[in-house]
């Protein structure tokens, strides 16, 4: 038979956190975004932890771009004992509606340091244009 | 003024070692801070922007920060024996028990 037991004073004291700012891990729309808008393309860039380019879906249909996925769990030994577990996102699911024609063909993305990037060219039709006084 | 946010965590522990894992996002490696000390460990990591200075930012939810977390630590932890890895911007760190600390099997005789 087997008897097992842990030492205490480890513990209780290891990993009581403190604060040092207001903002509590973020409880926003996930993933977050940016867009930026430039000349000749759109730019979304979304954060995405964790997640490998396999775990990412992206879709493009009637003028909406869909982010979508799955955050793995991690695999933790069964024998673990968790501590702190704030990670409860697993899947994910926004889209952003375009005002304006782009050239679908040529969407881009990649998938670094955890943070999407995907580029949405204009057609043609969207880009500024120049008029010239005759 | 630096926006400092707070990473998300999660720490678990087994017999030989505490592992914390923190999500850094947009964080590059060389831009990761680490300090360990007797009763302490603190995590820092900056976030750059991606943007061109010619963008117009439509939504902007991610914007620039500083990740920046501490825990407190019981004893019996090996300093010098911790470690860490980073992939897919999570950072693993993990700190092994001292032999003192580690969780003992007694077989009873």
């Amino acid at each position: 038979m087997l008897v097992r037991f842990d030492v205490p004073r480890t513990l209780n004291t290891l990993f009581e956190d403190f604060a040092v700012s207001e903002s509590a891990p973020s409880t926003r729309s996930f993933p977050a975004l940016d867009i930026a808008e430039y000349e000749n393309e759109t730019v979304i860039v979304a954060e995405l932890p964790g997640l490998k380019k396999e775990d990412v879906k992206i879709t493009f249909e009637e003028d909406v771009l869909t982010l979508s996925g799955e955050r793995k769990p991690y695999e933790i030994p069964q024998d673990a004992r968790v501590l702190i577990n704030e990670n409860r996102v697993r899947t994910f699911n926004r889209s952003i509606r375009f005002g304006h024609d782009v050239d679908a063909n040529r969407i881009s993305a990649d998938l670094q340091n955890g943070m999407l990037k995907v580029v949405v060219p204009k057609a043609e039709s969207a880009k500024p244009r120049t008029i010239e006084v005759k | 003024m630096e926006n400092i946010i707070i990473p998300v965590a999660d720490v678990y522990e087994t017999a030989e070692e505490f592992v914390l894992k923190l999500d850094l996002p947009g964080v590059e490696k060389e831009k990761i801070n680490i300090t360990i000390q007797p009763g302490r460990i603190s995590i820092k990591g900056e976030v750059d922007t991606t943007h061109r200075d010619e963008a117009r930012l439509l939504l902007r939810e991610i914007g620039l920060k500083t990740y920046y977390r501490e825990f407190n630590l019981g004893e019996g932890i090996q300093h010098q024996a911790a470690r860490a890895e980073f992939e897919q911007s999570v950072l693993t760190v993990i700190l092994p028990k001292t032999d003192a600390a580690k969780a003992k099997i007694i077989s009873i005789r």
